[in-house]
């Protein structure tokens, strides 16, 4: 029992370490830190230090130095405290925000309500079973055996980045499996089932990161609530995804904030400097998995296109503020490139082989089905289209052409990843009912602010009829 | 209220009522697990205990008894089976190479000798394959007595006629 509670400890100090490490990168990135409410700061500080910690054990393996707690946590630590204590002496910028901060304005300080309670003790029941389902069971869905976890126990025993030994997707980013095996340098051993409990804590911070997002949006506290509940108690992938340790869900964390963020600053709605966390979020995007870039090329496309589009007075300037997160995107896709060319890594070439029309238009039927197959995500994606049909001409004049861009664009690429799949006619059912779900739950946390946006026009809607 | 408002209402109570109902088939569909979740709570079986009561990964932690942890293996199985990919993550940092146990025996015998393969083990020691025959007809392999439901091989690979395939 001792033992287990010591294990629990070293583990929560090993994710507040990481936690802290973000939250010392996310002070320097940002004007004033205190734009940011303590929920969305926790939030966005996990990933950022995931991102931080992580690349830094790449560079270390990459010098030939052992990996070990000790020299993975302390040095980038002290970097950045020493970067926040300069800054602290050097810039001494105006203190407060020019935008005002919608969640932490007087109002947030309202009791809660009925609702409010009923769909806090919703996510609590839900993360509570993800946690226990993820922590009571060992690794044992089929990629955490055959990549995330299995490289994650590899880098731990051999103190490095070693690849030689296995043939297990060798070219996919390491972000997953790097921070897994921190988790076992701070366990002092390959406990995997412990090491579980990241990913259930890994949901919490997206469902979190959602409602701060929705919050900012102009939704209160209720349905900001419900609508992450919403999202939550949807179909069965993200819940699955809370205890199955694949690098899914944090592909689909990273792609939120880095959309959220964005799409914050198209509406004026971001506090200020959102686009350097926002360019920490799509290094991670590129570190975490090996669809990451192209959804982070998606990203940039649509938010490309919604100020072509649409003009705003500073449209010229916010295109080159674009060049923020291109710079985050280039910082997490080349340290792992030039790390795989030197070591002259394989490079996966899955799906640029040739283009085959029949498994584009099978596919098209394949990716209806997911939308709408409530054992999926539940009712989200009808939920999503609806508040899209509803938002009418306003769409086209408004920055929520940003997310239904990024979507259209995303639903667009995965249809053409299956045409140009080189899998056998006889696979390529079984090829994309094995993937389809996935690649959805990486877009499904931005159709859920788009959910947002048609309560918005609900509730004002209502509250103009009524009057 | 107009026609598109009154619809637009309907709609929306429309999805938060099929969203109550997706909760409730939630809690059902999930509700195994949590019983099954409980009980092993009470009896005190989780974590690395739930292994422990799979017969194969008892087998694989003979395995790890038996190849030092820096020879490298040849795991002849099918990789649809799932079985490869749990003894790999159980075995590592041995090396694994994976081979179709319906590999023809001189494939088998160029692959243990380019890969300096020291250990060959099949899964499914029990059936017919024509490289498992050909294995113990051999002099450079040596059956080890593990036991379990595989065949496990010391193999002298250098004793091994197979520097070229084609």
């Amino acid at each position: 029992m001792i033992e287990t509670a010591l294990a629990l400890l070293r583990f929560l100090l090993g994710l507040g370490s990481v936690c802290l490490l973000g939250y010392a990168c996310f002070a320097l990135l940002v004007p004033n830190p205190r734009d940011f409410r303590t929920l969305e700061s926790l939030c966005l500080s996990f990933g950022s230090g995931a991102v931080a910690l992580t690349l830094w054990m790449l560079l270390l393996s990459w010098w030939g130095l052992p990996l070990g707690l000790i020299l993975s946590l302390v040095p980038p630590l002290a970097a950045a405290f020493l970067g926040l204590a300069v800054k602290r002496v050097v810039v001494k910028g105006p203190e407060g925000s020019e935008i005002p901060n919608p969640i932490s304005s007087p109002s947030t300080s309202t009791p809660f309500q009925a609702w409010d309670w009923v769909f806090i003790g919703l996510l609590a029941a839900l993360l509570l079973f993800a946690y226990f389902r993820a922590v009571i069971y060992p690794m044992w869905a089929w990629d955490t055996i055959a990549t995330w976890g299995c490289k994650a126990k590899l880098f731990y025993q051999s103190r490095g980045m070693d690849l030689t030994c296995i043939e297990a997707h060798n070219y996919y980013p390491n972000l997953v499996p790097l921070l897994l095996s921190y988790l076992y340098f701070c366990l002092g051993e390959v406990n995997d089932h412990l090491a579980q409990g990241l990913f259930p804590l890994w949901g919490a911070l997206l469902l979190g990161m959602l409602y701060s997002f929705l919050r900012r949006m102009g939704l209160n506290r209720t349905q900001g609530l419900g609508v992450t509940a919403f999202f939550a108690l949807n179909g069965t992938v993200f819940i699955s995804h809370l205890f199955i340790a694949y690098a899914d869900l944090p592909l689909a964390y990273f792609a939120l904030a880095a959309v959220g963020l964005l799409y914050l600053w198209l509406m004026d709605a971001a506090p200020r400097g959102a686009l350097a966390p926002a360019a920490a979020f799509f290094a991670g995007l590129a570190w975490c998995k090996y669809e990451g870039p192209p959804l982070a090329g998606t990203i940039l496309l649509a938010a490309f296109l919604t100020l072509v589009w649409l003009r705003p007075p500073d449209w010229k300037m916010r295109l080159l503020k674009l060049g923020i997160p291109i710079l985050g995107l280039a910082a997490g896709f080349l340290p792992w490139r030039l790390f795989a060319a030197f070591r002259h890594l394989e490079m996966g070439a899955d799906h640029v082989r040739n283009l085959y029309p029949h498994q584009l238009l099978e596919s098209v039927s394949y990716l209806l089905r997911a939308l709408i197959d409530p054992f999926f995500f539940g009712f989200l994606w009808p939920a999503a289209a609806l508040a899209l049909v509803f938002s009418g001409r306003g769409l086209w004049r408004s920055p929520r052409l940003f997310p239904a861009l990024f979507l259209g664009g995303n639903l667009l690429a995965v249809l053409v990843a299956y045409a140009v799949a080189p899998t056998s006619a006889a696979e390529f059912d079984m090829y994309v009912r094995a993937t389809i779900d996935r690649l959805l739950l990486h877009i499904t946390p931005v159709a859920a602010l788009l959910v947002g946006e048609g309560v918005k026009d609900y509730r004002v809607r209502q509250q103009i009829e009524t009057t | 209220m107009s026609i598109l408002g009154n619809w637009r209402r309907r709609l929306f109570w429309l999805v938060i009522g099929c969203w109550v109902g997706q909760t409730i088939w939630l809690a059902w569909y999930y509700a195994p697990d949590l019983r099954e979740m409980a009980w092993r709570v009470v009896q005190q079986r989780a974590g690395a205990a739930i292994r422990q009561e799979d017969p194969f990964y008892r087998w694989v932690l003979t395995l790890a008894a038996v190849i030092p942890p820096r020879d490298t293996y040849i795991f002849l199985d099918n990789y649809e089976a799932g079985k490869e990919i749990e003894a790999r993550y159980h075995l590592t940092p041995r090396r694994h190479v994976l081979l179709p146990p319906a590999a023809p025996p001189s494939f088998l015998f160029h692959a243990l000798r380019q890969e300096k393969a020291s250990y060959l083990v099949i899964r499914e020691g029990g059936k017919p394959w024509s490289s498992s025959d050909a294995a113990a007809e051999s002099a450079a392999f040596l059956l080890l007595p593990v036991p379990g439901q595989g065949l496990v091989f010391k193999v002298d690979y250098e004793r091994l006629p197979g520097l070229f395939y084609d």
